[in-house]
């Protein structure tokens, strides 16, 4: 099972990657605990989690191939 | 339904003013349009700690900006009687004074042109997936965020 985390804006600085491949992960939540562990600054900055490009609100499960993106709030424009 | 024409929106670096200039002309021969509303982003210098900006660098998550965009166009063309709707978004390095935004609109009168720009720049800043860092003179930098 291969899971694909892509990274954004501020998050690259934060992880020094852009893009990490994780496997056997259930849910969001804890591919986020996970996450914040490897990289505790995490936890002091806000982001979204987008699954397979939809954004969630509440914790989502994972399957095989699936891409999660970890996004701080948009500064287009 | 219609196949899904994904357009992208994005170009490297500044948006030049030949490239607002030649998107103007272009309309000259739609002669059914009365109003063109036309928005323009530009790097502005700000400053911070006594340093100032000097440009901003733009990257994007492609894949889900340009689907977004696509259901924000929809729902625009849906809501406003717009001829034409164009939308140019930097990535990459802008220098202060340089454009990095340029939404236009057209339409048979005013109201609807205004108001369909106005909408589409508020949901470019804060639906679509873009991200701008700041550089400063000294190359210290601060993430962007929008207001």
């Amino acid at each position: 099972m291969t899971i694909t985390v892509y990274f954004f804006g501020s998050l690259v600085d934060i992880t020094g990657q852009s893009k990490k491949d994780l496997n056997s992960f259930s849910d969001t939540d804890a591919l986020n605990l996970m996450l914040q562990n490897e990289y505790p600054a995490l936890i002091a900055t806000k982001y979204f989690i987008a699954v397979n490009q939809q954004m969630i609100k509440a914790n989502h499960e994972l399957n095989n191939g699936d891409i999660v993106a970890l996004m701080p709030p948009f500064s287009g424009g | 339904m219609g196949e899904k024409k994904i357009k992208n929106i994005f170009v490297e670096g500044a948006i030049s003013s030949q490239k607002i200039a030649d998107s103007i002309q272009t309309h000259a021969s739609k002669t059914n349009i009365g109003a063109h509303s036309i928005f323009l982003g530009q790097v502005r210098a700000d400053e911070k700690d006594g340093k100032q900006v000097a440009s901003i660098e733009y990257t994007c998550y492609l894949d889900m900006a340009l689907e977004k965009m696509h259901e924000i166009r929809e729902s625009i063309f849906a809501k406003y009687e717009l001829t034409c709707m164009h939308v140019y978004h930097s990535l990459g390095n802008v220098l202060v004074g340089e454009i990095c935004l340029f939404v236009f609109t057209s339409s048979k009168h005013r109201k609807m042109a205004i108001e369909a720009c106005n909408e589409l720049v508020e949901a470019i800043k804060f639906e679509l997936p873009i991200w701008g860092k700041e550089i400063y003179q000294d190359q210290s930098i601060v993430w962007k965020e929008n207001k």
